[in-house]
């Protein structure tokens, strides 16, 4: 019996000594990054600087459903595991005000830099400040998405019109295209309108452009202004062109009828420019033309879209991380990135002769950016874009009508801010 | 006391060593999965986080009648459990009783009614996601070759058919599972009650009704609870179907409960989500017992 014991407890202890002492040694960082390109270029990155300095980098990979969740717990349980971390923007304000990044400009300054380099695009590092555009930065821009306005060239020059500028002329061309293109079936027009980021996603630019806010100048909900209504009517109107399903709709319908030949213009985003140029997924190659988001009553803005890197308060290698990443954000690093069709953050990137010969849309990605606008600064934003995307789908779909659907989405978001107080 | 102090005698206390040792692992297990984390989940649902800090309150729990939300997931689910598990009672049933016969091909039919089930549901969920694709979907594919116009037929993306082609998929899947069952419990069914209802004279119908039915009853309640339980929570198809939409239309508990814990980070709401659930399942369940063991007494 003795010896039964004994042995279960030598095992025990034997386990705990293997599991327990695994410490992190100093020259070890963990970085948690998305899948997919902006993620692999990282991935990439820290390869070479493994290679280089001989610092040892973990990767840990998640997809986009997952890594928010898996940072956000980590971060607030205090762990340390991850010295760096990849965001998307609107998931940073969130990350700000729980008070669980690493500021980064002291950091910077031991190292003889006053702030970030003046050569990234401004609109990219106000995402980066908490609070937005006038606070402290706790991250740095790595992959400098904002939305484009995909719209096809030849159909364009057929039925002799110009390149979309204003909502109007968007809904005129759609109505032109798919009731003269009646031979290959052609929508006018394609979105997605599922519920969620990608109906919010897709609807924003023409809020704003309509003149609508989320919030008015007393931080109230105000989405269903006569604004915001107007701006939701139009979206419907729009909708009569787009293929039927389109409530359901998220990127992948949106990519397959665009690659397909079979709808003429929607928003999206620019990891889907270089599919159009590859004749084994493409139908329409070199047909697709891009431009800036149009406007209405106001200049058309883009939802910025940016990844962000930044550094947990609680890693235990903060100084490490920081050299690493100062470096994969260096415009080297960052050109090597932009080959796996990732936009870059910096200004001399954009501008560079070699990258926009090979990226046509470069300039017009600049312009984009640089006027972009990011979804409402607020930590609540998951739950907020949730509700409002519900209620979006829901009049895409027949649901609701437009003033029904922007009144009850001003409920629910005042319900939310409600019970954050 | 005296007989708790006999039980805990030098010569008990050397006996009970040994299965004490043996259940160690066992508790130790159930206690750190299952048990701490109930007790957590019981403290998070009292819990608020505010400005001031954490705050002890029902908060939570007075919530739940104020959120639209939540009553009308709470509503979609039900309504999806029931028709599911209509479907799936009769159809199994149905198919049961015809395969328990001797006809040709038993072997072959048995065999290939249990492939939905084999599959995990996260591929019969991206597979009837593309299967009901209103524009290049097999579904309406098929439909157009008999010359029906599919253009409103927009399956999950429509309010008024994505609910019912959840169903559908759900039907499709776990059918199998109930016929299976319900086929063993048949299998299981001695001859002679027949014998003795066919000298009686007695109709098919009476057979079915008086002798098949009251000795296939615990095969019929295992499975009506089984599958029960696993539609109150259903997550993973309807997850990938539709991830709750068009707008909310298919937006079940779970799936609420999710976005809530982690899309919202709002544990403590989503754990007192998940008490109610767990309540009114039980309710469900100790029904069932109650009404198909109460009429055997």
């Amino acid at each position: 019996m003795r010896t039964l014991l004994l042995t279960l407890l030598i095992l025990l202890a034997v386990t705990c000594a293997v599991s327990c002492t695994g410490q992190p040694s100093r020259n070890q960082l963990t970085v948690a990054v998305i899948s997919g390109a902006e993620g692999e270029a990282l991935k990439q990155a820290a390869r070479d600087y493994e290679a280089k300095t001989g610092t040892h980098i973990e990767i840990a990979q998640f997809p986009y459903a997952n890594l928010f969740e898996k940072e956000l717990i980590d971060l607030k349980s205090h762990t340390g595991a991850y010295d760096l971390i990849m965001l998307d923007d609107p998931w940073f304000p969130r990350f700000a005000n729980e008070n669980v990044l690493t500021e980064l400009t002291p950091l910077m300054q031991k190292r003889g830099q006053s702030g970030p380099d003046p050569d990234f695009v401004e609109a990219s590092l106000n995402v980066c400040r908490h609070p937005f555009q006038t606070g402290a930065l706790y991250a740095l821009p790595y992959v400098g998405n904002s939305q484009l306005f995909f719209y096809r060239k030849d159909l364009f020059e057929k039925y002799s019109l110009k390149a979309p500028a204003t909502w109007d002329d968007v809904l005129a061309a759609a109505k032109t295209i798919q009731e003269k293109e009646t031979g290959s079936k052609t929508y006018g027009y394609v979105m997605r309108a599922a519920q969620g980021n990608a109906a919010v996603a897709d609807f924003m630019p023409i809020f704003w452009a309509f003149g609508g806010e989320m919030f008015d100048a007393n931080g109230k909900p105000a989405v269903n202004s006569p604004e915001g209504i107007a701006a939701l009517e139009f979206m419907l109107q729009l909708g009569k062109y787009s293929p039927p399903g389109y409530a359901s709709f998220n990127a992948d319908e949106v990519a397959a009828h665009l690659l397909q030949g079979t709808a003429a213009m929607s928003i999206n985003w620019p990891v889907w420019i270089s599919p159009f140029s590859d004749a084994s997924r493409s139908k329409v190659v070199g047909r697709m033309g891009f431009t800036t988001l149009p406007g209405a009553k106001k200049p058309g803005q883009a939802e910025i879209g940016n990844w962000l890197i930044a550094i947990p308060r609680y890693s235990k290698n903060a100084e490490a991380a920081m050299d690493f990443l100062l470096w994969a954000t260096a415009p080297e690093q960052m050109k090597v990135s932009t080959r796996r069709g990732n936009p870059p953050t910096r200004r001399s990137l954009f501008t560079d002769a070699e990258l926009v010969a090979k990226n046509p849309a470069y300039p017009v990605q600049l312009r984009s950016l640089e006027s972009s606008r990011p979804r409402p600064r607020t930590p609540y934003w998951n739950e907020i874009e949730n509700a409002f995307g519900i209620f979006l789908s829901k009049a895409n779909s027949g649901e609701l009508s437009a003033a029904e659907a922007m009144n009850q989405a001003n409920a629910e978001i005042e319900k939310i801010l409600q019970r954050a107080k | 006391m005296p007989r708790s102090r006999r039980f805990f005698n030098a010569q008990n206390k050397r006996e009970l060593l040994l299965p004490a040792l043996f259940l160690a692992p066992a508790l130790a297990v159930l206690l750190a999965l299952s048990i701490y984390p109930l007790i957590y989940s019981v403290t998070i649902s009292l819990q608020q986080e505010t400005a001031a800090g954490v705050t002890w309150t029902l908060g939570n729990f007075t919530r739940l009648f104020s959120d639209g939300f939540f009553w009308t997931a709470m509503g979609h689910t039900f309504v999806y459990a029931v028709a599911a598990l209509t479907f799936e009672f009769l159809l199994g049933l149905g198919l049961a009783l015809l395969l328990n016969n001797q006809i040709r091909g038993r072997g072959f039919f048995r065999a290939s009614l249990l492939v939905p089930m084999m599959l995990p549901t996260v591929v019969v969920g991206v597979v009837w996601r593309l299967m009901l694709n209103p524009n290049f979907g097999a579904v309406n594919g098929t439909l157009k070759q008999f010359g029906i116009n599919t253009e409103s037929l927009t399956w999950t993306a429509s309010p008024k058919l994505a609910m019912l082609s959840v169903i559908a998929v759900d039907v499709w899947q776990w059918t199998p599972f109930v016929f299976l069952v319900l086929l063993a419990g048949l299998q299981a069914i001695p001859q002679e009650p027949y014998e003795a209802a066919l000298i009686d004279g007695s109709s098919r119908w009476q057979t079915f009704w008086h002798v098949t039915l009251p000795l296939l009853k615990p095969s019929i309640l295992i499975v009506l609870l089984l599958r029960t339980m696993d539609l109150l929570r259903v997550f993973d198809q309807i997850f990938i179907l539709t991830e709750g939409g068009p707008g909310f239309a298919t937006e079940t508990i779970s799936l609420y409960i999710y976005r809530a814990a982690f899309r919202f980070f709002d544990f403590g709401y989503a754990a007192a989500m998940s008490f109610v659930l767990l309540a009114l399942t039980n309710v469900i369940s100790a029904t069932y017992i109650r009404l198909l063991e109460g009429r055997n007494a």
